[in-house]
């Protein structure tokens, strides 16, 4: 049978092979024209378009507010108003009044705004429609100088570098504990992890439905994104695993002369790696979802939450000393002390912190912040199903379920831990 | 509010330089109160107040101040004077309300308000009215007349005619409206002017004008995005209306406004005796300030004592930053006389003079 097929298919050249692929084209252009033209107008053309402007960020600048205004709707639009708190004032639009499909535009006003007061900016278009946008406390856009710079740059050390190396202190504990009690410990960071990644799915989806117009279709980008995410860092992981274990492989066979000797050493290699490889793939999630937490600190600072900064960044401390847990907890076991490779890992989930809470501080944007928490997610997941897959590993070998009471203590422990620390957020 | 005058002053002053130096798009954008910042853009300015062309304008507010409809003229054989008007209704036009707002305008004769009747107490009024529109119609007067003329319960069909025949009495200041259902549609897009009736023995001589407080609710959310007097906010900020020292100037006031419960009326640096539905001749108050439902209005009268710019506006301040204020130009009469349009002319020089230094100096701070 296979080879009838493969003969039949044979006969076909290249050209042909091209052709095929792309007649289904052409007809969908034919089709598309079709629509387009006058005569697939005028059967299309019921129901009236509504223009729609999405206001996606508003900056507070010196003596002026400026409002980043989008084109969302169906139809090209022209601006011809603006107004503050529904009262019509003078402004400037950059680059231009009109608006085609998608397309953005500056509106800049001149007004001495109030610091932390509440604003709403509404822009009317031709048609004498207004769209409008609230902004809860007016605060001074943030320019980047160097006093600004190392503020981040502080902060994020604070929340996302020192709670991980403090999370990091652990290591010598958890190597003592037997095997129950540290499986204990990898279904608490599971657990902790899970929470983590339904909190930046939750946050994804609050940012999108604020401040993304619906014609992006923000949730679906999330679920998108999330699922991408999982899936790239789950073939990284695996290839990491499996291409460090063959160099283990290959090097023991040069090194040895005894093949059974060398299968064991392989073994353990292979012991060592795995965990590593999960430290590693734990430890880039959590940074994803750092670099996300440093855009919600600025962004907080941004909003004039002066307040809240100093109780988020405690908050966020101590939430953050669990994920140093969770970075040490799958290596604690596999015999050498990597005291170095540790702190690597210690900087490479809080370092994105600081990265973070300068791209939220300097140049915020919503769709993009989206975007880096849903990586995160998809990172975090990825990361709960190694430790997942780590642990049923270790309990196969002392001939245990996956399923049991450490473990799932474990797992409802690590959630709690996360709930209560994020409610100190 | 003074804060705000001599702003608007020098904004509308500004503004006209502006325009007149760079007729291009591009260009400063200053603002309303002294102390806001200046910027210069290479972008659109979103100018609320000024008008690229006046062609798609809903109505000339300045024409209109002034401009009072008498009717065809005629003496009946019993010696009663017969005023006819012809009014039309449409509503499918788009106009320009507001500098870029396009909105779909219900009209009498193409305007919004629409024209201005006039008559003296015992006349005939004969008003043909012809339905333009795609809706019934109807013209409802304020005033005495038989209940067939009240225009609310016989509709003119699109295409239709109707005459209404009535005798103008009693003196005073009243509207007239379309009063089909929904009645807020009809007036809220359009449909109302006013229709004066003068005293057998006339008012005493004056500068006199008509002001008609509206608004437009662009995004139909019953609530206006817009206010103004006479059609066009902040019309007057720009034009400010020209009078004369120690003259008597006396304005009939009438308020369609639509979904707001009151509007009202503020005139700056003096006083006027307000004759409240104008049915009396001995002032009911003397006051810079009356409150008025819609559908109310009042004849006031005033001189100003001394020349200059003064403000006049709704005091209720949302209505004023949203279109609705405008300014009296009092001429020195002091002044070296000449014939009334070089006064005009004088009037224009100063203010662009005057706005050439403002301008020179907004220049300089945005160089800075």
């Amino acid at each position: 049978m296979e080879k009838e097929e493969r003969s039949i298919y044979r006969h076909i050249s290249g050209k042909k092979l091209i052709a095929f692929a792309i007649i289904p084209f052409v007809v969908l252009t034919a089709m598309i024209l079709f629509l387009f033209s006058p005569i697939g107008q005028s059967f299309l053309n019921s129901g009236v378009p509504m223009p729609e402007v999405t206001i996606e960020k508003i900056e507070f600048q010196e003596g002026r507010i400026v409002a980043f205004i989008r084109n969302t709707g169906p139809v090209d639009i022209t601006i011809a108003q603006a107004d503050i708190n529904d009262r019509i004032h003078l402004a400037a639009i950059e680059p231009s009044r009109s608006l085609p499909r998608l397309t953005e535009a500056q509106v800049i006003i001149p007004f001495p705004w109030n610091p932390a007061e509440p604003y709403e900016v509404g822009i009317t278009t031709s048609d004498g429609v207004r769209f409008s946008k609230n902004v809860e406390a007016a605060a001074q856009v943030l320019t980047p100088n160097v006093e600004q710079v190392l503020l981040f740059a502080i902060i994020g050390a604070y929340v996302g570098i020192i709670p991980i190396m403090i999370g990091l202190l652990w290591y010598p504990f958890i190597r003592r504990l037997n095997t129950n009690k540290y499986n204990f410990f990898l279904s608490l960071t599971a657990g902790l992890l899970v929470l983590l990644g339904i909190d930046a799915v939750l946050e994804s989806n609050e940012i999108i439905s604020e401040n993304v117009a619906a014609i992006f279709n923000g949730q679906v980008l999330i679920v998108m994104v999330v699922i991408v995410s999982f899936l790239v860092l789950l073939y990284a992981s695996e290839t990491l695993t499996q291409r460090a274990a063959k160099k283990s492989v290959s090097a023991n066979y040069s090194t040895s002369s005894l093949s059974s000797s060398a299968s064991t050493t392989s073994q353990q290699q292979q012991e060592l790696i795995k965990p590593l490889a999960i430290s590693l793939m734990i430890a880039i999630g959590i940074g994803l979802h750092n670099f996300g937490e440093g855009l919600a600190i600025s962004a907080a600072v941004l909003l004039g939450k002066a307040a809240l900064g100093t109780f988020l960044i405690v908050g966020f401390t101590l939430h953050n000393t669990t994920e140093g847990l969770a970075i040490v907890a799958p290596i604690a076991k596999s015999g050498k002390v990597m005291i170095r490779k540790l702190i690597v890992m210690g900087f490479i989930a809080g370092a994105p912190t600081i990265a973070g809470a300068w791209i939220g501080g300097f140049l915020y944007s919503p769709l993009a912040a989206v975007i880096f928490l849903s990586v995160g997610a998809g990172a975090i997941f990825q990361v709960v199903y190694s430790i997942t897959s780590w642990i049923s590993h270790t309990s196969s070998r002392n001939r245990k379920s996956l399923i049991n009471a450490s473990t799932i203590a474990g797992f409802a422990i690590g959630m709690l831990i996360m709930y209560t620390t994020g409610l100190l957020i | 509010m003074a804060i705000l005058t001599t702003g608007f002053v020098l904004s509308s002053f500004n503004q006209s330089s502006v325009k007149a130096q760079d007729h291009s798009k591009k260009g400063i954008v200053g603002e309303h109160t002294p102390g806001y910042n200046l910027l210069e853009t290479v972008g659109d300015v979103l100018d609320p107040i000024s008008f690229n062309s006046a062609e798609k304008a809903i109505i000339d507010p300045m024409h209109y101040l002034r401009e009072f409809n008498y009717g065809r003229v005629s003496t009946l054989s019993d010696g009663v004077v017969l005023r006819e008007f012809t009014l039309i209704a449409s509503d499918n036009k788009v106009k320009e309300i507001s500098p870029g707002i396009f909105y779909n305008v219900w009209t009498f004769n193409g305007t919004i308000p629409g024209p201005t009747l006039r008559a003296t107490e015992g006349d005939l009024i004969r008003i043909n009215f012809i339905n333009n529109g795609s809706k019934f119609h109807s013209i409802h007067t304020h005033g005495i007349h038989k209940a067939e003329m009240d225009g609310v319960f016989e509709g003119i069909a699109p295409g239709g005619k109707f005459t209404y025949e009535f005798i103008a009495q009693p003196f005073g200041v009243f509207p007239y409206h379309c009063h089909m259902q929904p009645l807020e549609e009809h007036i809220s897009h359009g449909l109302y002017g006013v229709y004066i009736v003068d005293p057998k023995t006339p008012r005493p001589p004056a500068d006199e004008m008509v002001m008609v407080m509206n608004g437009y609710d662009t995004d139909f959310d019953t609530e206006n995005n817009f206010y103004t007097v006479n059609g066009i906010p902040y019309y007057y900020m720009e034009h400010p209306i020209q009078i004369e020292q120690d003259r008597l100037v006396r304005v009939y006031l009438v308020n369609m406004l639509e979904f707001d419960p009151i509007n009202n009326f503020h005139l700056h640096a003096n006083m006027y005796q307000l004759y409240r539905s104008g049915t009396n001749l001995v002032p009911d108050e003397y006051t810079d300030m009356v409150t008025m439902s819609q559908g109310e209005r009042g004849i006031l009268e005033f001189k100003y004592k001394f020349p200059g710019q003064y403000m006049f506006h709704a005091h209720k301040t949302e209505f004023a930053e949203k279109g609705w204020m405008g300014l009296f130009f009092v001429k020195d009469s002091k002044a070296p006389q000449s014939n009334s349009d070089d006064v005009n002319d004088n009037n224009t020089t100063t203010s662009i003079v005057y706005s050439q230094n403002r301008s020179k100096f907004n220049l300089e701070e945005v160089s800075k």
